[in-house]
């Protein structure tokens, strides 16, 4: 009970610093691995409390590949230091309304939160239940039976993110020199062999 | 019958203005033609009338019928609407034949004829009528005519002014007129003219209080119909408009300047006889108007320049002459007067048309002179025409006229005394006028800087044939007729469409008095000839010792700045105020002028929100979710 | 405090959602760190599925993390790929330069 305590404000507290330092760094760099920390704490987070497989996930796909290219564009771009903090802008006269707004958005969810009417069978963190089968053999049972649609469609999502990025940001590159092994195959000895008489002390010219 | 008689002349305007450019004459002939056989058809109504005594009451059709208030268009011939019809289809029969030569150079004749044929067709709707509604729809239609008739020039701005002028001064009258209708219907429940006429009796003592004031019905009716009658007839005081409607073409001037609108109020006077009879006010009012309308004219025309205003100016007199004697009570003089006035003012004015199209346009006497020789006939006609205006005896307007100042006379009132005074001297002054015309155009040396004496020529016969049956109507028409309209047993012939409360008196006149006028207006032509022709110079030093007199004089008395200071500039300012205060300052300010700003102003403050920037569209995104949000909460 | 139920899960995706809303309006830097932002959204939904599919039994809510996980992934490289364009054709993506919507 108080190992999961101790746990669950240890990784909350992770998660809540690393998102503020997400936003407020200088350096962009840094905002990216603050947001690698936020996911990796909250993919523990997913983990204890019983969630392994999506916990993995998290951190396969989120830290993996998502964060890995926001560290590449990032370093793709030329992302210049920002000099002063975000707090002294030019047009500084909405961050005190927006902060207030914003303030209250969180308060409001909070007592959403607070005064939540939970059903009656909702168990409490100490009689989670444990099965037998793994998480991942729950998942695995249902997405492939009942939700087998959801899963080509996720399919297909990709496959279509995948298709426009490349097709947004592909250039040909002028003056790059390639490989066509259809040229290469399809040379025939006529055109590419040619027999010289060498006479002797007189060399012969090739690059011509 | 009776039905073409009226029906003619409108068919003659739609078809002369539609088929105007079919064939080269197609319009004239056709409303000539139309309005001509109206004329033989309404002189043998007339003589049906007397023969036969075939009157009656023919109705088209029910116009308003609504619980006991029925208004029907109807003919309603009967003595006096049938004396009417000749005068007005003979004249404008002659009117249009006239037309044919006199307006051959302008390009607009199809318009023309086809608007002289419509006038007709008002006018006689309004004689016949047999009830108020009918004879007010007349009397606007022929206020209408007369203002696309002054106007018909329209592309001369002072044609157009001399239109919208007629137009407005008539429609003061117009007012009164509608007021006193209105007062009938509201009291007599009726407004057909037999049954008004019949329930008038009983209203003798009935008083009612009118703005406060307090006065007898009837008078107050009368007195309202009479401002209708004073602002078509031109008389003191809604005079203004008849000078200058001299702007209209010569053959417009003749046809209902002279003739025919301006004598639709004493008509309308004559017409409700039975009204006037029981008002003593009422009719002395007539009186003074007419009187004081009579002279004021004569001496404005003594020093007029232009030869149609003189003319007009002698129309205005001789009106006021009719309403004195309808005011005196003598109706049937009244009516004698306005059927030989017809004829010579008629005569009068083509004769003018004549002469300014034998001076190629000139209207300036100071500019004419001794033609008599280059234009015989004209000189003849015109001489007939003044003749019998200014009562030359035996000729028509000697009988009409004395008649007028023997009734007059014979009243025995200071009113009467006094009219019968006025009209002596102002037939005086009237003979003068008309011999300075004479004189002054056909005698004397020739005055015309433009036109060589040589190149003036008679007008072709187109114009004179109709002179000549006016100087034939002129000549004899008096003499024919006074019998049957003034003699002794005039009644048999008005019978009922005339109302005498007491019986006319037929009285031995004293002799002297008899006598009077002829002798006067006899001297007055040689005098004239002196002053006009011999001697000129009399009369400049005259004027030069004079010249307040005679600016008076020729300024029309001022009334016209009067007029302009009293009601014009008011009526300018209020206008302008309104415009600029009102309609500019606070309907378009607050309607579309300022909403179409309000709009602009506020678009241009709403596009701030559009800054590019992401962020701002992202906050305002948030903005909008905790506001839902907090919504949300609260519910 | 020490009894870790539901509310507390979700009070800590409260937490990062804040957070991530306010990151994309208040941050003066670059466009980058709005992408961040929005994958901070997507992991606080992910933590309050989780959490509801732990706390009553319904493996329903982990498949649907699986499919949001998915989507964000497609959508940061689709984001990014925009980004890289942007950024050969403008030559900035500083927040301040990218106003070409304005007016």
């Amino acid at each position: 009970m108080l190992a999961h305590s101790i746990f669950f404000y240890f990784f909350s507290i992770i998660a809540i610093f690393s998102s503020l330092m997400v936003i407020t760094s200088r350096n962009t760099v840094n905002s990216v691995f603050f947001l690698i920390l936020d996911f990796i704490s909250v993919g523990c987070l997913f983990i204890m409390v019983g969630a392994e497989f999506l916990g993995m996930i998290i951190l396969i796909v989120y830290v993996g590949a998502v964060a890995v290219l926001f560290l590449f564009v990032v370093m793709m771009l030329n992302v210049a230091e920002q000099k002063q903090s975000w707090f002294i802008g030019k047009k500084s006269t909405h961050i005190p309304t927006g902060l207030i707004v914003s303030v209250l958005i969180l308060l409001e969810l909070l007592v959403v939160v607070g005064g939540w009417k939970y059903k009656d069978n909702l168990m409490s963190s100490s009689t989670l239940e444990l099965s037998n089968i793994s998480n991942t053999h729950q998942l695995g049972l249902v997405m492939y039976t009942d939700y087998i649609l959801y899963f080509q469609l996720a399919g297909i999502i990709l496959l279509l993110s995948m298709i426009g990025a490349i097709l947004l940001t592909f250039r040909q590159r002028k003056g790059v020199k390639k490989q066509s092994y259809f040229n290469q195959i399809s040379r025939d000895p006529a055109s590419s062999i040619e027999l010289k008489e060498v006479e002797s002390n007189k060399g012969v010219k090739i690059d011509d | 019958m009776e039905y073409t008689v009226i029906f003619l002349p409108l068919i003659g305007a739609i078809i002369g203005y539609l088929g105007g450019s079919l064939i080269k004459y197609f319009s004239e002939i056709v409303t000539s033609l139309l309005v001509s056989i109206s004329a033989v058809l309404s002189i043998l109504l007339f003589w049906n009338g007397i023969q036969n005594n075939t009157y009656g009451n023919y109705k088209i059709f029910e116009w308003i019928s609504s619980g006991n208030f029925i208004a029907n268009w109807s003919i309603n011939i009967d003595p006096l609407s049938s004396i009417m019809l000749v005068v007005v289809t003979f004249v404008s029969a002659l009117v249009h034949i006239y037309s044919i030569g006199y307006m051959s150079h302008d390009p607009h004749k199809p318009r023309f004829m086809s608007y002289l044929s419509l006038f007709t067709f008002s006018m006689l709707v309004l004689v016949v009528s047999d009830n108020f509604l009918q004879l007010f729809f007349g009397w606007e239609g022929v206020g209408l005519c007369s203002y696309l008739l002054i106007g018909f020039w329209y592309k001369k701005e002072s044609a157009n002014n001399a239109a919208i002028k007629a137009f407005i001064v008539n429609r003061v009258g117009d007012f009164g007129l509608a007021i006193g209708i209105f007062l009938i219907f509201f009291y007599f429940g009726t407004i057909n003219f037999k049954e008004v006429f019949d329930l008038a009796p009983q209203f003798l003592e009935k008083n009612i209080v009118f703005l406060g004031f307090e006065s007898s019905l009837i008078t107050l009716i009368c007195l309202f119909l009479f401002i209708g009658a004073m602002g078509k007839s031109a008389q003191f005081l809604l005079h203004t408009w008849l000078p200058d409607a001299m702007e209209g073409p010569t053959p417009v001037s003749a046809l209902i300047h002279a003739a025919t609108m301006v004598t639709a109020g004493v008509f309308l006077v004559v017409r409700c006889s039975p009204l006037f009879e029981y008002s003593q006010t009422a009719l002395n009012l007539v009186t003074i108007v007419g009187m004081i309308t009579a002279i004021f004219a004569a001496s404005v025309a003594l020093v007029q320049n232009d030869i149609k205003k003189i003319v007009a100016y002698s129309t205005c007199s001789q009106l006021g002459y009719m309403f004195f004697a309808a005011g005196v009570g003598a109706y049937h003089v009244a009516m004698f007067h306005l059927f030989t006035h017809a004829f010579f003012k008629a005569l009068l004015f083509l004769g003018s048309g004549s002469i300014i199209h034998a001076f190629k346009d000139e209207q300036d006497i100071r500019n004419m002179g001794g033609v008599r020789k280059k234009l015989p006939y004209t000189y003849i006609f015109m001489l007939i025409g003044t003749l019998a205006l200014t009562g030359f005896p035996f000729l028509s307007g000697f009988y009409s006229k004395d008649a007028i100042i023997e009734f007059a006379y014979l009243r025995n009132s200071t009113l009467g005394n006094y009219a019968a005074t006025i009209g002596i001297f102002t037939a005086f002054l009237t003979s003068i006028y008309s011999w300075r015309l004479i004189f002054k155009t056909f005698h004397g040396p020739y005055n015309n800087k433009k036109v060589l004496i040589n190149e003036t020529h008679e007008s072709p016969i187109i114009m004179l044939a109709p002179l000549l049956f006016l100087s034939i109507g002129a000549i004899f028409a008096g003499y024919y007729f006074k019998e049957t309209f003034i003699g002794h047993h005039s009644n048999d012939f008005w019978q009922a469409s005339i109302f005498f409360l007491n019986e006319i008196k037929h009285d031995p006149i004293p002799s002297w008095f008899l006598l009077l006028t002829p002798i006067l207006v006899t001297i007055a032509i040689p005098i004239s000839f002196y002053y006009f022709v011999t001697n000129i110079k009399i009369l400049e030093d005259f004027k030069k010792t004079n010249l307040p007199l005679y600016n008076f004089l020729l300024n029309k008395w001022f009334i016209d700045e009067l007029y302009e200071q009293i009601f014009i500039k008011p009526a300018k300012k209020m206008g302008s105020f309104f415009w600029k205060k009102c309609d500019q300052g606070i309907i378009d300010r607050f309607g579309p002028d300022g909403i179409s700003k309000l709009i602009k102003k506020i678009s241009n403050k709403a596009s701030l929100f559009q800054t590019g920037f992401i962020y701002d569209y992202a906050f305002a995104m948030l903005i909008g979710l905790s506001i839902l949000l907090t919504y949300l909460i609260l519910n | 405090m020490i009894e870790i139920g539901l509310g507390h899960y979700l009070s800590l995706g409260a937490i990062i959602f804040f957070l991530g809303t306010i990151g994309i309006f208040l941050n003066r830097k670059n466009v980058i760190v709005i992408l961040m932002s929005i994958e901070l959204i997507l992991l606080a939904v992910n933590i309050n599925l989780i959490s509801f599919s732990i706390f009553s039994g319904d493996i329903v809510g982990q498949i649907f993390t699986m499919l949001i996980l998915t989507v964000a992934a497609a959508e940061a490289a689709i984001g990014l790929a925009i980004i890289v364009i942007y950024y050969r054709n403008k030559g900035s993506i500083r927040v301040e330069d990218i106003h070409g919507m304005k007016g």
